[in-house]
């Protein structure tokens, strides 16, 4: 099966032949195939927001290549607004990109842009609403700028899904967001491969989240992609990763500690659930273990 | 693409740390300076001077080791406006300028060209890029922090009459400050919207007011942000002591040098020199000279 999404030894200087120049990109190589989830992790200045803007057409490639779509991004006479249909970028802190009065508005902000009649609009920001979880009825015709900054947010995102993309990028998608909102978007997210078949890319700092939906992920370092594995088997090297600045999330660190201390547990977990059974298997069996001896 | 990161060439106010002469002088003397040239750019009526001035300030930029291909690059945005100003001057201006009697070159109904609004039009090219040149040359040269302090101790004899040079210089500050922060957030708006399908002038122009209106998903975020911005450095500046200009006391204390006087010195000769000095009727010389050769040529062919 051909990758829906396809980045080859990827360079990208910023200003280049001024005097600010600064290379990001030094050799970026990635595949996503169709319905995955595939995050894109590395410490601040690593080259994500670099990476993932290359994707639609918003950064076109100095340097080696990218596919998306069957599309080449080289290709001077790129339909970009037509690509950027298909590949929905949500920007970190996407509420600050609102400026419709009524939240409805902004979200078909999207569909008309590419000329959607008025029936085909409406339904599109009635589903784009439901994915999202705010009710159509409710909060159309509320004001976009008195709504909660969770609120806005899932605002800001209708208005990407409202374009119906094929694949979906999000930078951060719950920075800044309390845990429980943060959590709901999570869920979402997931639902959005599951039920709509959207290939998903996800930038995050936050390892729990990472680790609770990517399918593969990629570890970037100074623009260049180092790491590339499934999540059990990128997390149960958290040796490796902290070497490189990054953090596996709590439960393979409470694993690892563990192990560290003799207790012949897992290290390779994602959820809190799978540790629970973990270290309860492994009490069972000592217990088992000392009553055998006794 | 640069469509979106057009707003980072924007030279004037990018401060270009290349600690060279020019970067190492008072900045109090650099506005001065920087006053007096831009006198001489006013008031010079002839060719040779603003030649001269130009030469001047193009060999200022290369001892400053600014590439001068890099302060010229943030002319071009300026480029269109400066062409449409020379176009309506070359068509409606008939009054009469420098020294010699117009007359007419050409005309059509009411359009005149006149040798006195292509002199016109030529001296005020010539002016307008200096004047650029000028204050790219400033800004490339000097940090925002020496600029504010030196204008603000320029400005202090003035606080006596209750001017408000500290306040003056803050606000100063705080604007050059957030304009490449507004620029990058101008950019990731626009590349936002752009997300969602909207394009700025990339499928051709379809007429202003469908432009117009697309400035709207831009500015309003852009507006919001600002506000925040604004409201966040208040309660900054405030939870720091701010209170304004009384009793503050600065960490940058400027100290002239000699090299400051002479430098200051040099421009104040050469702006007399440009001012006072007959440049005119050097461009009659050269006129006179230019035309004598351009007729004999032509004479010479026609015998």
């Amino acid at each position: 099966m051909t990758p829906v999404l396809q980045v080859e030894e990827l360079h990208h200087t910023y200003l280049r032949g001024t005097p600010f120049e600064t290379v990001s990109l030094r050799g970026v190589n990635m595949e996503v195939h169709q319905g995955e989830i595939v995050s894109i992790i590395g410490p601040t200045g690593s080259g994500k927001s670099t990476l993932i803007q290359h994707l639609n057409g918003l950064i076109r490639p100095q340097e080696g290549n990218v596919f998306v779509l069957g599309q080449d991004l080289r290709d001077p006479d790129l339909d970009v607004k037509g690509l950027r249909r298909q590949v929905g970028m949500i920007f970190q802190t996407p509420e600050q990109q609102l400026f419709e009065q009524y939240v409805g508005d902004d979200i078909a902000f999207g569909p008309r842009n590419y000329g959607l009649d008025r029936t085909e609009v409406r339904q599109r920001v009635k589903k784009a609403m439901g994915m999202v979880g705010l009710g159509f009825e409710e909060f159309k015709d509320r004001l976009t700028f008195s709504l909660s900054g969770g609120e806005m947010r899932k605002v800001a995102i209708a208005g990407v899904l409202a374009l119906e993309p094929r694949i979906l990028v999000f930078d951060e998608p719950t920075c800044g967001l309390d845990p429980e909102t943060s959590s709901e978007f999570l869920t979402k997210i997931k639902e959005l491969r599951d039920e709509e078949e959207a290939t998903i890319i996800l930038v995050s700092h936050d390892m729990e989240s990472v680790a609770q939906l990517a399918d593969r992920i990629y570890v970037l370092l100074q623009g260049q992609s180092i790491l590339e594995g499934t999540s059990r088997q990128l997390f149960s090297q958290a040796g490796l990763l902290r070497s490189y600045g990054l953090d596996a999330p709590q439960v393979g660190q409470v694993m690892h500690g563990l192990r560290h201390r003799g207790i012949k547990v897992r290290v390779d977990l994602l959820s809190v659930s799978e540790a629970e059974e973990e270290i309860g298997r492994c009490f069972d069996l000592s217990q088992r273990q000392a009553e055998t001896g006794a | 693409m640069t469509e979106y990161s057009a707003f980072r060439h924007l030279t004037i106010g990018q401060y270009l740390p290349y600690g060279s002469v020019v970067h190492r002088l008072d900045p109090r003397f650099k506005i001065l300076m920087l006053c007096l040239l831009m006198a001489a750019v006013a008031f010079a009526t002839s060719y040779t001077a603003s030649l001269i001035l130009l030469i001047a300030l193009l060999s200022i930029i290369h001892m400053s080791r600014v590439p001068v291909g890099y302060a010229l690059q943030g002319l071009r945005p300026a480029l269109p406006w400066i062409a449409i100003f020379a176009a309506l001057q070359l068509i409606f201006y008939k009054g009469q300028y420098g020294p010699e009697p117009c007359s007419v070159v050409w005309s059509w109904g009411f359009i005149s060209v006149t040798t006195c609004s292509l002199r016109l039009i030529a001296l005020m090219v010539f002016r307008l890029l200096e004047f650029m040149l000028l204050i790219s040359l400033l800004t490339l040269t000097t940090s925002t922090t020496e600029l504010t302090h030196g204008l603000e101790r320029l400005l202090s004899p003035l606080k006596r009459l209750r001017f408000p040079a500290h306040e003056l210089a803050m606000v100063f500050t705080i604007a050059l400050r957030f304009a490449p922060t507004l620029a990058g957030e101008l950019e990731r708006i626009m590349k936002a919207q752009a997300s969602r399908g909207a394009d700025f002038g990339e499928q051709g122009r379809l007429g202003f007011i469908r432009r117009t209106r697309n400035l709207l998903p831009l500015l309003v975020p852009l507006f919001l942000s600002a506000l925040r911005r604004a409201e966040d450095l208040t309660l900054a500046m405030e939870a720091r002591g701010y209170t304004g200009g009384r009793g503050r006391t600065s960490f940058i204390q400027l100290k002239a040098l000699p090299s400051d006087y002479l430098a200051l010195a040099l421009v104040c000769v050469f702006c007399a020199i440009i001012l006072v000095g007959n440049l005119e009727s050097i461009d009659r010389q050269v006129f006179t000279a230019v035309s004598d050769c351009v007729r004999n040529v032509f004479g010479f062919v026609r015998r």
